[in-house]
């Protein structure tokens, strides 16, 4: 009885808005309780977070996202794609879906790329008189793509999370971000096809203009060598992550600073402190849902689940379609950092028990999260862009659904096709 | 008085915004430095060099003691973020529902909600204390000359901050810049 009491409470806190960190700790807290163990076990377990040599790349990597997104990097990314694939039919869609995914893969699904880069594209769109409906639901949806690429913080959240279950085989975050990038461009590619298929017939959107081009590519010089350190520096074995985040870190901080100078040396304080704002609240649902990790193990929480999913379900399969509708549910109403750190432990033991590989899991994961924030009816991503373009959410909810099927079938592929997402890994 | 006190509460914002950059900065460039006495550190013939050596020497400074002292740092940056974000009303939780309140509703479910997360935050602050209490006694250090507690001091003193701003913003309405 009292048991159930608490459940509803802690629902309608979650509900009236109490911030999750809270809610988890105090589940944490109560558990520990009942237990019959120290509280200061959590405590134990939340500072395990400075014992953990890849979490630094959160802080460098969020810090480098804030600063590209408040410079003018945003403009030169949609003016180069622009003068790169313009000139090609529904062009301008697939400028749309790259600018965002590189844009999102820098600086997290926060909604940023809605505002900085949905922003530009959307009259451009219009101007080419691209469909009004097509095109709000291409910006809505590329909101959150680009999420499977490195260096996503999610992408190195997941990493984080599951190397402290100490699975076999292992999950290195080198991994991860290889095993994003086919995946990822499937969608990328589904998305450029279904823009193709939709732009105006017979009307290429820009002319090629070789002048312009090269100006632009001229015009973004400092920022072309990001996805060289990211990209180059991972993938090609020179960087682990950490070091990838700690140059790309220095890198932005000093062209947008001092090269550029589009950011006031007296505005930086404010700016640091948004990013460590963002940093602090993974930082505080990480390091409570360690707690509660260790809670849930102690208790044998993922082997009693395995147990009673497997009397229910006995291949792999079905329980990846059952895991697709389920993270497409939490997706939509949690945000990724909390559904990692939250769902990922109790996750990763049980699909080891149906013999996914957890790198694959991630991806999965991943992919999910990423249709969840513009999921109807209360993915992140519809409110952000009905704020942002003045549209009822019923509206974008409606535009949005052809690109919601076309993600959901790459979901599908993502899911039911491992190698897509190991093959790049040894 | 009350400008007074006005006064104070903005030079400590002033103040908590600065540390948080100073922190934030000290976090990129020792990191990006540990990178470079890495390299240096496979090739130390680079130091024998005249101008080269001279200006790499400040490398041979960059020890053991940068791991640990980063991985604290991360720590200490999370937890003044979480400070901030506390301030703003920016930590994660589902807003779905109090987007949609107003007036009084609005007041009572930010006070159950952010009283909730101060009770939270000072029972962490307390089983924090705990650890550190632990720690000292334990003796281990977080490197050479620098014991482990004293990094660990942020978990109680940031989570009792927390607790009081949590209250604080359980009585008061969002300001207009943060309901943006």
């Amino acid at each position: 009885m009292s048991v159930l009491l608490l459940i509803v409470l802690i629902v309608v806190l979650a509900a009236l808005g109490a911030p999750l960190f809270a809610l988890i700790a105090a589940i944490a807290y109560l558990a520990l309780r009942a237990a019959e163990v120290e509280s200061t076990v959590l405590a134990v377990e939340f500072f395990r977070l400075a014992e953990m040599p890849v979490l630094i790349a959160i802080p460098l990597f969020t810090m480098a996202g804030y600063l590209l997104s408040e410079s003018k990097a945003p403009q030169r990314l949609v003016r180069l794609t622009e003068a790169l694939l313009g000139w090609m039919h529904g062009g301008l869609a697939i400028v749309s879906v790259l600018a965002c995914a590189v844009f999102t893969a820098f600086t997290g699904a926060s909604g940023v790329t809605i505002v900085a880069i949905g922003a530009l594209l959307y009259p451009a769109l219009k101007h080419a008189r691209y469909p009004e409906r097509f095109s709000l639901g291409l910006i809505t949806t590329s909101g959150s793509l680009g999420l499977l690429f490195a260096p996503s913080v999610p992408l190195i959240l997941y990493g984080i999370v599951a190397q402290q279950l100490g699975t076999d085989p292992p999950v290195s975050i080198d991994d991860l971000f290889l095993a994003g990038i086919l995946p990822g461009l499937l969608m990328l590619g589904a998305l450029s096809i279904y823009g193709m298929t939709q732009a105006p017939p017979k009307q290429h959107d820009l002319p090629w203009n070789p002048r312009e081009a090269l100006s632009a590519l001229w015009d973004a010089r400092w920022e072309l060598p990001l996805p060289v350190f990211v990209l180059g520096g991972v993938y090609g074995g020179f960087f682990a992550a950490s070091e990838a985040a700690a140059v790309t870190a220095l890198y932005v901080l000093v062209v947008t600073v001092l090269v550029r100078r589009e950011i006031a040396l007296a505005a930086l304080p404010r700016l640091l402190r948004e990013a460590t704002m963002l940093v602090g609240a993974i930082l505080l649902i990480l390091g409570v849902s360690l707690g509660l990790t260790y809670v849930l193990i102690d208790a044998g929480v993922p082997e009693q689940l395995f147990q009673w999913i497997s009397t229910h379900i006995d291949n792999k399969w079905t329980f990846l379609l059952l895991l697709n509708l389920f993270l497409l549910v939490l997706g939509m109403l949690l945000d990724v950092f909390s559904a990692i750190v939250i769902m990922v432990p109790i996750l990763v033991p049980v699909a080891l028990s149906y013999g996914i590989h957890p790198v694959h899991l991630g991806i999965v994961f991943l992919a999910n999260m990423q249709i969840g924030y513009f999921t109807p009816p209360v993915g992140m991503n519809l409110f952000i862009a009905s704020y942002r373009f003045n549209t009822p959410v019923t509206t974008l909810t409606r535009a949005s659904v052809p690109f919601f099927l076309i993600l959901m079938a790459c979901v599908l592929l993502i899911t039911y096709w491992p190698s897509l997402s190991l093959a790049l890994i040894d | 008085m009350k400008s007074v006190l006005a006064a104070i509460a903005r030079g400590l914002d002033r103040l908590e915004t600065g540390v948080l950059a100073l922190l934030a900065l000290t976090l990129v460039l020792l990191a990006a430095a540990q990178i470079l006495a890495r390299w240096v550190g496979q090739s130390p013939d680079w130091l024998g060099w005249p101008v080269i050596g001279w200006l790499l020497g400040w490398t041979r400074w960059i020890g053991p003691w940068v791991d640990p002292f980063l991985r604290a740092l991360v720590l200490w940056v999370g937890m003044l973020g979480a400070l901030a974000a506390a301030r703003d009303d920016r930590h994660i939780n589902l807003d779905v529902l109090q987007r949609g309140l107003q007036g009084w509703k609005l007041r009572v479910a930010r006070a159950a909600a952010y009283g909730f997360a101060a009770l939270v935050s000072a029972l962490l602050a307390q089983a924090s204390w705990g650890l550190v209490a632990l720690e000292r006694e334990s003796g281990t250090v977080l490197f050479e000359g620098v014991p482990m507690w004293w990094s660990q001091l942020v978990l109680p003193v940031g989570f009792a901050i927390l607790a009081l701003r949590f209250a604080l913003r359980a009585l008061v309405l969002p300001t207009q810049a943060t309901a943006s």
